[in-house]
């Protein structure tokens, strides 16, 4: 009892990872450092010279070369479509020395889940880029700079990124949905896509089939997507939903009818259904430089092109028709209820359908993989099909960022009093060609 | 008495909503996409402002003003100095006349480019209000150096303004004007005259001049039916009476023509500005023996200035202490926000954020 | 059938013209700034964080009577006698109320003003308790905030450093 009570320890010095163990603001701490920029740089002061900028130099001179980049690759690989029908035929040749009482069928039937896996592959990696590339799009049409942190160089690999955390994601679900259609809706929003890239000639020799009535085929696939859409609003139990996806089936099934009569007169110049043969028919040059593509037939080929390119967007549901999912008007429209990989799903198909119907566009309009004048033919087809499709996605973001939305009943009026008597007109119109 | 028996949907529409602007409730019922009845519910950023006020001094009013028309706070700070000094006799300089008039307009400017962005929006064009916030940033950059916040300034002071212009402040301001005339231009091509726009705003939401006065619009949303109502020129506060500008109006009342006024709007606020720097005259910015804690005599007063939304209108009640007996202000947003209950119904869907948009409501101004 | 045709044109002209002005954007330079990593420098005049300085501090309580909100309070320090001296025990301000208005700024009668607006405008706050700064004796100058977790009081760390941007009047 004698001792007094021993006296208080000495404050410790401030130790700031003691003070604050919390890792969100140690997190803080990391980023909030940086560099303090005196002065404001006003768009009045930047963009009448840009080039003094040393970023924007820097951009515009990677840009170059990516682009140089690319075309030597493509010219160092060739073409890749007989390399791989050779290819083909060692596999069968190997197959059939190996297991000789296989039948035939089988043999050619592991090819095409080979090929089929290549396609799905292509949609993913398609959906991948195309959702970094138009946000960096959007972005820098709107004087931003979008994602820029992720992967380094640009966010490339925000993606990725945003994939990982979809797949992670909880999957809340409305508790009064009905179940089953509501997962299923997805699902049968996305598979028609892939069954869609069988027939698109992804350069010379270069499809995964040759279906003879290809074009048939694609729509046919494309609108079924439309029942997963209408699901989707249903089952979701959501007012929102339910008028997002009543929407969709009104407009995709009206957008069909000119998007498939807008092609006819291609169709009949060809003489195919088969989307090959449409490549085969715009092969060669009128005076030996001018490409015969079917977009420069003077005003068939330019109305045709400028349907098909209109209902194309509308097929997609993108600006200005993103009527389903309007967002200042129904929230998010149909998939307003849907989160992690079922939204991501929704995602993909839709990106996917900008893929393929910029693919349709080049195909129909601009020759496949044909190159623009025979000079230029050293660098191979696929490498033209791929720059002509990116050309066109590009034109789909473009559209987007810039133009407002339909209404509904506008919308209607545009396909079924505009689009459709034009594509009736260019068919009429397209006769003289076809005798000549 | 078996026919097919359909019902009609309800919609709440808001508070989280994309589109209502804040926090504004619309319970519409739906035959299909067509509205048969809309019902706007306020009160969901209601503060009390007015009620405050009475607790509070008249210097601490001030700064209760910025927050009810958030997006241009300049003519709410303005109002209700207006009203102060009516009741306590105070003579303003020149120059902080000038100065007020000043902000008002790059105020108004600053309002209807967010107005234009989010209009866009709620059409469905995301690239104009990115466009429109850059020019914005200019606008509340220019704020910044003149007093220091973007957006609730309490910069008009009772007795005159709270700081002279900064150094190089006016070179700015010519700057950013020269820039702006310009971009309206491009605002044109990407918006006002984009066909899918007109389509979707022309014929909508016509407001017939009888309607608009019916339900006592003001701003904008009136002079676009047609009427050539502005406060600053029936009533010139400040300086007005000395500048050369015009009236704005539309012609059928349409929401296009609610947001062509608007545009144009900004071009007159152009012509003010460059007016006020041309005419600015030197002097002191701040009234001679304002009390640190005024006690107006007992009396009433009522100020009513053209802010960017409408007749922006405030009744002020002294007694004799150092807060006010009572406050009482007429905004435009709630005056404006209540046609929308007449001119909704048999339109679709879609229509409703065409009109709620073009109507440009702050919530903050709407439940005070 | 003229007017047929003049709208057609009209429809595609206006699409081509929103069609030059986006693309007339996409390759001009953007104007944002990398925010975490590059950071802008406000105007000298901005209305940030309030700053307090006990130094210069004379505990005249006019600021308590400027604010509009009530977000500031002091204590005065008090001599044996319990007789109230121009200095302070303690002054707290509640960021959570702060109007950021200037008020208490302009009354402020020392020279250089005891409270001020900084410049630092990260106003990041993980509670509601670290809204409330306080400084009392013995703290440094930017006070503390009460931690009712761990019941000690805090320095607040991993602001803006404000001495990188002073900006007192």
């Amino acid at each position: 009892m004698a001792e007094a009570a021993p006296a208080a320890p000495a404050k410790p010095a401030f130790d700031p990872k003691a003070a604050c163990p919390d890792i969100r603001r140690r997190l803080w701490a990391s980023k909030t450092k940086g560099t303090l920029l005196e002065g404001r740089l006003w768009p009045s002061d930047l963009w009448p010279h840009p080039w003094i900028s040393e970023s924007y130099r820097r951009g515009a001179f990677v840009l170059g070369a990516i682009a140089i980049g690319a075309i030597a690759l493509a010219v160092g690989l060739g073409e890749i479509g007989a390399p791989l029908a050779a290819l083909h035929e060692f596999y069968r040749q190997w197959a059939q020395a190996r297991l000789p009482e296989a039948p035939a069928w089988s043999v050619e039937a592991v090819w095409i889940l080979v090929k089929a896996i290549v396609v799905l592959h292509i949609i993913l990696i398609n959906g991948l880029f195309l959702v970094w590339w138009e946000r960096k799009i959007s972005a820098h049409i709107q004087s931003r700079l979008g994602p820029i942190f992720v992967g380094g160089w640009h966010g490339w690999l925000q993606t990725v990124a945003d994939g990982l955390k979809l797949l992670i994601k909880e999957d809340a679900a409305p508790a009064q949905k009905d179940s089953w259609l509501y997962r299923i809706a997805p699902a049968l929003a996305f598979a028609p896509v892939l069954l869609c890239f069988a027939p698109v000639p992804f350069g010379r020799d270069l499809e995964a089939a040759n279906i003879d009535v290809g074009i048939v085929y694609v729509f046919a696939c494309s609108g079924v997507s439309v029942l997963g859409i209408v699901l989707a609003g249903w089952a979701s139990a959501n007012k929102y939903s339910l008028l997002g996806g009543l929407r969709s089936a009104a407009q995709l099934v009206s957008y069909e009818l000119p998007r498939a009569f807008s092609i006819v007169p291609m169709v009949a110049l060809a003489g195919s259904l088969s989307l090959t043969k449409i490549v085969q028919a715009q092969e060669g040059y009128w005076m030996g430089f001018f490409p015969k593509w079917f977009f420069f037939y003077p005003i068939v080929g330019q109305i045709s092109f400028v349907i098909f390119l209109i209902a194309s967007v509308a097929e997609t549901n993108r600006t200005p028709f993103d009527i389903p999912e309007a967002e200042s008007e129904l929230v998010a429209g149909f998939h307003t209820e849907y989160s992690g990989m079922k939204f991501a799903l929704f995602f993909l198909t839709e990106y996917a359908y900008v893929f393929l119907a910029a693919a349709l566009i080049a195909t129909f309009f601009f020759g496949g993989g044909a190159a623009p004048t025979p000079l230029l033919s050293v660098i191979p087809s696929w490498f033209w099909f791929l720059s002509k499709t990116l050309f066109f996605v590009f034109c789909f973001l473009w559209f987007r960022w810039t133009f407002p939305r339909f209404r509904i009943d506008r919308l209607m009026d545009f396909t079924w009093k505009f689009l459709l008597p034009w594509s009736f007109v260019n068919i009429i119109f397209s006769i003289p060609y076809i005798f000549l | 008495m078996t026919d097919l028996k359909t019902d009609t949907m309800f919609v709440n529409m808001g508070p989280q909503h994309p589109s209502t602007h804040g926090v504004l409730r619309l319970g519409l019922t739906l035959s299909g996409e067509i509205i048969v009845k809309a019902e706007p519910d306020i009160g969901y950023l209601h503060r009390g402002t007015e009620k405050l006020a009475e607790l509070r001094g008249y210097h601490q009013c001030v700064v209760m003003t910025d927050r009810w028309d958030y997006v241009s706070a300049m003519p709410n700070n303005l109002v209700f100095c207006l009203a102060a000094e009516k009741l306590m006799n105070l003579e303003i300089s020149s120059r902080a006349n000038y100065l007020r008039v000043l902000m008002c307009e790059i105020n108004r400017i600053a309002s209807h480019l967010l107005f234009l962005g989010t209009y866009g929006i709620d059409i469905g064009a995301y690239t104009p209000f990115l466009y429109a916030f850059r020019e914005r940033e200019m606008v509340l950059d220019l704020f910044e150096m003149a007093c220091g916040a973007r957006t609730t300034f309490n910069y008009i002071r009772i007795g005159g303004v709270s700081a002279d212009l900064p150094q190089g402040w006016t070179e700015k301001c010519r700057e950013f004007l020269n820039y702006f005339k310009g971009k309206i231009r491009e605002y044109d091509d990407l918006l006002t005259y984009n066909p899918i726009f007109l389509d979707r705003t022309k014929t909508v939401g016509i407001l017939s001049k009888e309607t608009a006065l019916d339900w006592g619009l003001t701003g904008p949303n009136l002079r676009g039916s047609g009427v050539p109502y502005d406060v600053r020129k029936t009533d010139p506060y400040c300086v007005y009476d000395k500048l050369d500008f015009d009236v704005c109006v539309g012609e059928t009342g349409s929401c296009w023509d609610r947001y062509h006024v608007r545009v144009l709007e900004m071009t007159q606020s152009i012509r003010i500005v460059e007016q006020c720097l041309g005419q600015l005259p030197a002097g002191d910015v701040m009234a001679k023996g304002v009390a640190k804690i005024p006690k107006p005599p007992a009396g009433e007063a009522y100020a009513h200035v053209e802010a960017s939304r409408g007749d922006l209108g405030i009744y002020l009640v002294a007694d004799g202490s150092s807060a006010p007996y009572r406050l009482h202000a007429r905004a435009p947003s709630y005056i404006n926000l209540a046609v929308l209950q007449e001119i909704l119904t048999g339109l679709k869907l879609a229509d409703v954020i065409a009109i709620l948009g073009s109507t440009d409501i702050v919530l903050g101004e709407v439940d005070r | 059938m003229n007017g047929y045709f003049r709208s057609i044109y009209d429809g595609f002209a206006g699409t081509f013209k929103g069609l030059r002005v986006t693309l007339r954007h996409l390759v001009l330079p953007s104007i944002t700034v990398n925010y975490p990593l590059a950071k802008l420098k406000p105007y000298e005049r901005f209305r940030g964080m309030l700053l307090f300085d006990p130094a210069t501090c004379i505990g005249c309580n006019l600021c308590i009577k400027a604010c509009p909100s009530d977000c500031i309070d002091l204590e005065n320090m008090k001599t044996p006698e319990g007789k109230k001296i121009a200095k302070t025990q303690w002054y707290s301000i509640d960021f959570g109320k702060c109007n950021f208005c200037k008020l208490c700024e302009e009354v402020c009668p020392t020279k250089p003003k005891s409270v001020w607006h900084s410049l630092d405008y990260e106003h990041v706050f993980f509670s509601r308790h670290e809204m409330v700064r306080a400084w009392k004796q013995g703290d440094p100058w930017v006070g503390t905030y009460w931690d009712p977790k761990e019941k000690v009081y805090v320095i607040p760390e991993f602001q803006i450093p404000i001495e990188e941007v002073p900006s007192r009047r």
